[in-house]
C-alpha cells in the first residue's frame, strides 16, 4: 500500500521535472531562403523581419501573410524592425537598407565593406555596425542612413545588440570579449566569455546573454556579473530576450530550441530540423518564432508552456510539501515501531560512535568520489556515445558491436595472448629456478647477497628501463646488433622494433633474463616454509634433489603458484606502459593491444564511450579471471 | 647424502649460475652507466671500449634538464604518501579497534574497490579530474594517489593494528589520556613498521607512475620525471645519447636512496600486500 503511494509520488515528480513540449503551429517556408540569418519582431508584434542567406529580406504579418520582400546582392546578415515599421537590412554586399512599412525602398547606405552585424533601438535613435575587419563600431542616422559616427574598439568586432530602448549597446569581438556601451558609444565595461561567441544579446535591463561556441550561454548581470551558465546541446547559434527580459530563448546548431528563465531554469526545449539559426520572441513573449537552415520559420506558441511552468511550479511544490510530510510520517512510524521493538539502541550506538565515522569521512568521501564514481562513470558511459564538449547520446551496444569489428581490436587481441602465455612463463620459470638456486645455496649471507643483487634492478625507473631496452635495440646504436657482430653474426644484424615480424617477440624478450623481483622473493618465501623435517625424512627415504623438487616443492607452492598466475593475467592484460613508449603500437599494428587502444580512442580520437566499452569489457575479462580464481581456491580449501 | 659427495662442485655452481643471471638481470644498469660517460662519437666509433675521456659533462647536462622534472615527483611522492598514511592509520586503527554500526558494510565497500582494476576508471576518472578542473595541477597526482593508495594501506594497517595488544590502548585509556593522544601517543608510534612500508610503496609507485601523468598533465612546469624523460629523450634525439643515459642515471638516484634506507619495508609490503590480495 504504502509503496504504491511512493510510486505514484515518484512518478508525479518525474513528470513535473521533465520539459514542456510545446507544438508548432503552422510553420512558413520561405521559398530560396536557404539559411535563416536573421529574425526581428515590431515592437507591436504585428510584423516580423526575416534576413536570410538567399540575400532577401522578407516581412510577414504575424498570421503568416507575406507583405514583401526586397532583394540584396549578399547575404543579409541582419535585420531589425523600428516602431515606425521600417526596415533595416544589412548585407555582405556592403550596403545598409532601409525599406518603409509598404515595402517602398526608403534609402541604401554605401559602407565600403561587408556589414557583418547590426541592430537598432526600437525608435530607430540608435544604430549601430559591424563592419568586416574593422575595429570600430559604427553609427549610422537611422533616418537617412548617413554615417553620424563611430566608437573605437581596439580589436576585430564580430557582433553588435542593441537593447530595444536603446539604453545599452553590447558588441562581441573576435577573441572572447563582449564590450559594454552606453547609447553614445561610451564604454561602460568589458566581459570575458568562456568561449567563442557565437551570438549576444542585452535586455532593457541590461542584463547580457552571451552563446558560445562551448554549447553555452553565459548570463550577466547590468553590473557584468556571471550570473548562470545555461547548458545547451550544441554549439549555440543564437540567443534572444523576450521583450520583459525575464526569458532567454537559445537556438544550437543541433537543432534545438531553447525556453530559458533569467534564473537559469530550463522551461522548454524542442528539435526541430536539423541546425536552428535564429530565434525572436513576439513582444507579448507568447511566441516564439524560429528560423532554420532550410529557411523555415516555426512560430512556437510558448506562451501556454510558460504557464504550465508556472502552474508546474506550484504543483511541485505541493507534491515535494506532501513528500516530505509523507517521508516525516513514515520515518515517526517507523521509529515509533523500532521502539516498541526496543531497537531504538541502533541510533545511540550511531551517536555514540560519531567521532567514528569523522575520522572515516575523509577516507571515504575520497573513495566515493574518486574511485566509485569514475568506475560507475565507465560502466555507465560505455553505452553511450560520448565525447568531451559534445553530446552524449545512448547508443545501447553500439561501442561494444564496434569493438568486434575494430581491426586493432582483433589485432590486439591475438597479440595480447601471446603476451599473455609468454609472460606467464616468463614470470614464473625463471624466479622459479634463481629461487631454486638461492635456497640451495650453503651460505646464508650469500643467499642474503644474491638476494640483494638481484633487487638491485630496481632502482632504475621503470620508463628509464624501458627506454634503455628501447636503445639496445636500436639498429646502429644498439646493444644487440653490436653484440651479435662481435661474435660474428653480423649478418643476423636487425632493425627488431621496425620490423612487424620480430617487434611483439622483440618486446617480450624486453627484461631478459626474466628474473622478477616480487615472483622471487614469494616462490623463496614458499621455499623457506616448507618444513625441513619434511625434506630430511625425504632425503632419508634416498629420495635425489630432483625428485625432491617435483614431489615436494613444487606441490607445494601451488598457492604461490595459483596466487602468481592471477597477479600475472590481471597485469598482463592492463599493462600498455611498455608497448606505448618503446614501439606506440607499431609497426603498424603489429604491437596493439586492446588496453593501449583504449587510450588512443580516449586521448587521440576523443571518443570517451569506446574507450569506457574496452575498459569495461577488460574489467570483466578481469573480474571473470578474480572469481574462478576466488572458487578454485575455496574448493581446494575443502 | 649427494651433498656429501661433490659439495664444493655443487655449491661453485650454483654461485656461478646466479652470477651470470645476475650479471645479465643488471646489463641494462651497468650498460647505462657505461655508456652515459660517452660522447656519441664514442659509441659510434668503438661501441665495446672505455669510455675515455669520460664525458662527466653529460651528467651536468642532464640534470640541468630534469632536475625540474625530479624535484616535482619526489613532491608529489611525498605529499601523496603522507596523505596516504594518514588516511590509512586513522581508517585502520577505526576499523581494527572499534565497533560501530556499519562497520563490515563500509570496509566491504573499501574492499570491492581492490576488485576494480585501473584499466576500468583511467578513463572515467581522467574525466572527471578535468571536469573538476584539477588537471595540470600537482593536486590531480597527489588526490588520485591518496584515493587509490589508502585501499590498500587501510587493509595492511587494519591487518597490522588489529595485532597490536588492546590492553596497551585501555591502560593508556585509564590513564586519562583521550582518544586522540592514544592514538598520536600509542598507536602511531607502534606502528611505524608498517607506516614506512606504505609511504615507501606509495613513493615508490607514484615516482614509477606514467600513464596518469601523461594523460592529466601537459604543463612541462608541472611534470613527473617518467614522462619527463620520453619528452627528453625526443628532445635530444640521438645526438646526446650519452647526455639520455646520464638522465636515466640521475633520475635513479631517489630511487636508490629510498630502496637503500628502505629496502626492507619495501619488500614486507610487496609480498604482505600480494599474499593477502
Amino acid at each position: 500500500m504504502r509503496r504504491t503511494a511512493w510510486i505514484l509520488l515518484a512518478l508525479a515528480l518525474l513528470l513535473g521535472t521533465s520539459p514542456q513540449i510545446a507544438s508548432a503551429q503552422a510553420q512558413w517556408s520561405l521559398e530560396g531562403a536557404g539559411d535563416i540569418t536573421s529574425i526581428a519582431v515590431a515592437e507591436d508584434g504585428s510584423r516580423i523581419a526575416i534576413g536570410s542567406h538567399g540575400a532577401r529580406t522578407y516581412v510577414y504579418d504575424k498570421e503568416g501573410n507575406k507583405l514583401f520582400e526586397a532583394p540584396a546582392n549578399n547575404v543579409v546578415n541582419a535585420v531589425d524592425l523600428l516602431a515606425d515599421g521600417t526596415v533595416l537590412a544589412a548585407s555582405d554586399d556592403r550596403r545598409l537598407y532601409a525599406y518603409g512599412p509598404d515595402g517602398a525602398k526608403r534609402w541604401e547606405a554605401d559602407l565600403k565593406r561587408q556589414v557583418k552585424s547590426m541592430s537598432a533601438s526600437s525608435d530607430g535613435s540608435v544604430v549601430a555596425l559591424v563592419l568586416q575587419r574593422n575595429n570600430d563600431l559604427v553609427f549610422v542616422n537611422g533616418e537617412t542612413g548617413e554615417t553620424s559616427g563611430s566608437a573605437p574598439i581596439g580589436t576585430a568586432l564580430r557582433f553588435v545588440q542593441v537593447s530595444g530602448n536603446g539604453e545599452r549597446i553590447v558588441v562581441a569581438s573576435g577573441d572572447q570579449f563582449v564590450y559594454l556601451l552606453d547609447k553614445t558609444g561610451k564604454p561602460l565595461g568589458k566581459l570575458g566569455a568562456g568561449g567563442q561567441i557565437q551570438s549576444i544579446v542585452v535586455s532593457d535591463e541590461g542584463v547580457s546573454a552571451i552563446g558560445t561556441k562551448l554549447g553555452e550561454v553565459e548570463l550577466f548581470d547590468a553590473q557584468g556579473k556571471l550570473q548562470h551558465k545555461l547548458k545547451t546541446r550544441d554549439m549555440v547559434s543564437a540567443v534572444a530576450f523576450s521583450k520583459d527580459g525575464k526569458m532567454v530563448a537559445v537556438s544550437d546548431l543541433s537543432g534545438y530550441f531553447y525556453i530559458f528563465t533569467i534564473q537559469g531554469k530550463k522551461l522548454w526545449e524542442y528539435k526541430a530540423g536539423d541546425t536552428g539559426r535564429a530565434v525572436a520572441f513576439d513582444p507579448e513573449g507568447k511566441t516564439l518564432y524560429a528560423g532554420t537552415d532550410d529557411g523555415r520559420i516555426l512560430p512556437f506558441d510558448t506562451g501556454s508552456v510558460v504557464a504550465q511552468a508556472k502552474s508546474d511550479a506550484r504543483i511541485r511544490m505541493l507534491v515535494w510539501a506532501i513528500g516530505s510530510v509523507a517521508a516525516i510520517a513514515l520515518l515517526y512510524v517507523l521509529l515509533t515501531a523500532m521502539r516498541k521493538k526496543g531497537k531504538l539502541g541502533v541510533f545511540r550506538e550511531i551517536w555514540r560512535s560519531k567521532w567514528v565515522y569523522l575520522g572515516l569521512a575523509p577516507s571515504f568521501l575520497l573513495i566515493f568520489l574518486f574511485l566509485y564514481f569514475p568506475a560507475f562513470s565507465g560502466l555507465f558511459h560505455s553505452l553511450y556515445k560520448w565525447q568531451p564538449g559534445g553530446r552524449t547520446t545512448f547508443i545501447g551496444l553500439d561501442n561494444f558491436k564496434r569493438m568486434v569489428h575494430d581491426p586493432y581490436v582483433t589485432k590486439g587481441l591475438g597479440n595480447l595472448i601471446i603476451l599473455i602465455v609468454t609472460g606467464l612463463i616468463k614470470s614464473l620459470i625463471p624466479p622459479l629456478i634463481v629461487a631454486e638456486l638461492i635456497y640451495h645455496l650453503r651460505g646464508k649471507r650469500l643467499q642474503y647477497g644474491f638476494r640483494t643483487a638481484f633487487t638491485a634492478s630496481m632502482v632504475i625507473p621503470a620508463v628509464a628501463g624501458l627506454l634503455i631496452w628501447q636503445n639496445f635495440y636500436d639498429p646502429n646504436l644498439g646493444l644487440f646488433n653490436n653484440f651479435l657482430e662481435l661474435i660474428g653474426l653480423g649478418s643476423w644484424a636487425h632493425g627488431w622494433l621496425g620490423d612487424p615480424k620480430t617487434a611483439l617477440w622483440a618486446l617480450i624478450f624486453m627484461g631478459f633474463p626474466f628474473v622478477g623481483i616480487l615472483q622471487l622473493l614469494v616462490f623463496y618465501a614458499g621455499l623457506l616454509a616448507i618444513s625441513g623435517e619434511l625434506i630430511e625424512s625425504a632425503k632419508i627415504d634416498g629420495a635425489s634433489l630432483p625428485r625432491i623438487i617435483r614431489s615436494i616443492h613444487l606441490p607445494l607452492l601451488a598457492g604461490q603458484f595459483k596466487f602468481l598466475i592471477i597477479l600475472g593475467l590481471i597485469g598482463i592484460i592492463q599493462d600498455f606502459n611498455g608497448i606505448m613508449i618503446v614501439t606506440g603500437g607499431g609497426p603498424m599494428d603489429s604491437t596493439y593491444v586492446p588496453a593501449l587502444q583504449m587510450y588512443y580512442a580516449a586521448t587521440k580520437f576523443s571518443e570517451l564511450g569506446y574507450a569506457s566499452a574496452l575498459g569495461v569489457s577488460m574489467f570483466a575479462v578481469i573480474l571473470v579471471i578474480t572469481i574462478i580464481n576466488m572458487k578454485f581456491i575455496k574448493s581446494a580449501e575443502d | 647424502m649427494w651433498i656429501r659427495k661433490i659439495p664444493d662442485l655443487r655449491q661453485l655452481a650454483i654461485v656461478l649460475l646466479l652470477a651470470v643471471l645476475v650479471f645479465l638481470t643488471l646489463v641494462p644498469i651497468l650498460f647505462m652507466l657505461f655508456s652515459s660517460l660517452k660522447s656519441n662519437a664514442q659509441i659510434l666509433g668503438n661501441f665495446w671500449g672505455m669510455p675515455s675521456p669520460a664525458r662527466w659533462g653529460n651528467y651536468s647536462e642532464a640534470f640541468s634538464s630534469i632536475w625540474r622534472y625530479i624535484v616535482n615527483t619526489v613532491g608529489y611522492a611525498v605529499a601523496g604518501s603522507v596523505c596516504v598514511m594518514l588516511l590509512s592509520a586513522v581508517s585502520g586503527y577505526l576499523f581494527a579497534k572499534k565497533s560501530f554500526p556499519g562497520k563490515e558494510l563500509l570496509f566491504m565497500l573499501m574492499l570491492a574497490m581492490m576488485m576494480v582494476p585501473g584499466i576500468l576508471t583511467l578513463i572515467p576518472s581522467y574525466v572527471l579530474y578535468e571536469n573538476l578542473g584539477l588537471t595540470n595541477t600537482p593536486w590531480v597526482i597527489i588526490l588520485s594517489c591518496a584515493a587509490g593508495g589508502q585501499v590498500f594501506g587501510t587493509f595492511l594497517c587494519r591487518t597490522f593494528m588489529a595485532g597490536l595488544p588492546s590492553e596497551l590502548f585501555e591502560a593508556a585509556r585509564i590513564d586519562g589520556a583521550t582518544e586522540i593522544r592514544v592514538f598520536l601517543q600509542v598507536v602511531i608510534p607502534l606502528s611505524l613498521p608498517i607506516m614506512a612500508t606504505l609511504f615507501i610503496m606509495q613513493s615508490v609507485g607514484v615516482y614509477n607512475d606514467y600513464v596518469w601523468p601523461l594523460l592529466t598533465i601537459q604543463n612541462s612546469s608541472l611534470q613527473v620525471i617518467s614522462v619527463g624523460l620520453t619528452i627528453f629523450t625526443k628532445q635530444f634525439g640521438i645526438t646526446d645519447m650519452g647526455t639520455q643515459f646520464a638522465a636515466y642515471a640521475i633520475s635513479s638516484v631517489p630511487l636508490l636512496l629510498i630502496f637503500s634506507f628502505g629496502m626492507k619495508y619495501y619488500i614486507q609490503g610487496m609480498t604482505q600486500g600480494a599474499l593477502k590480495l
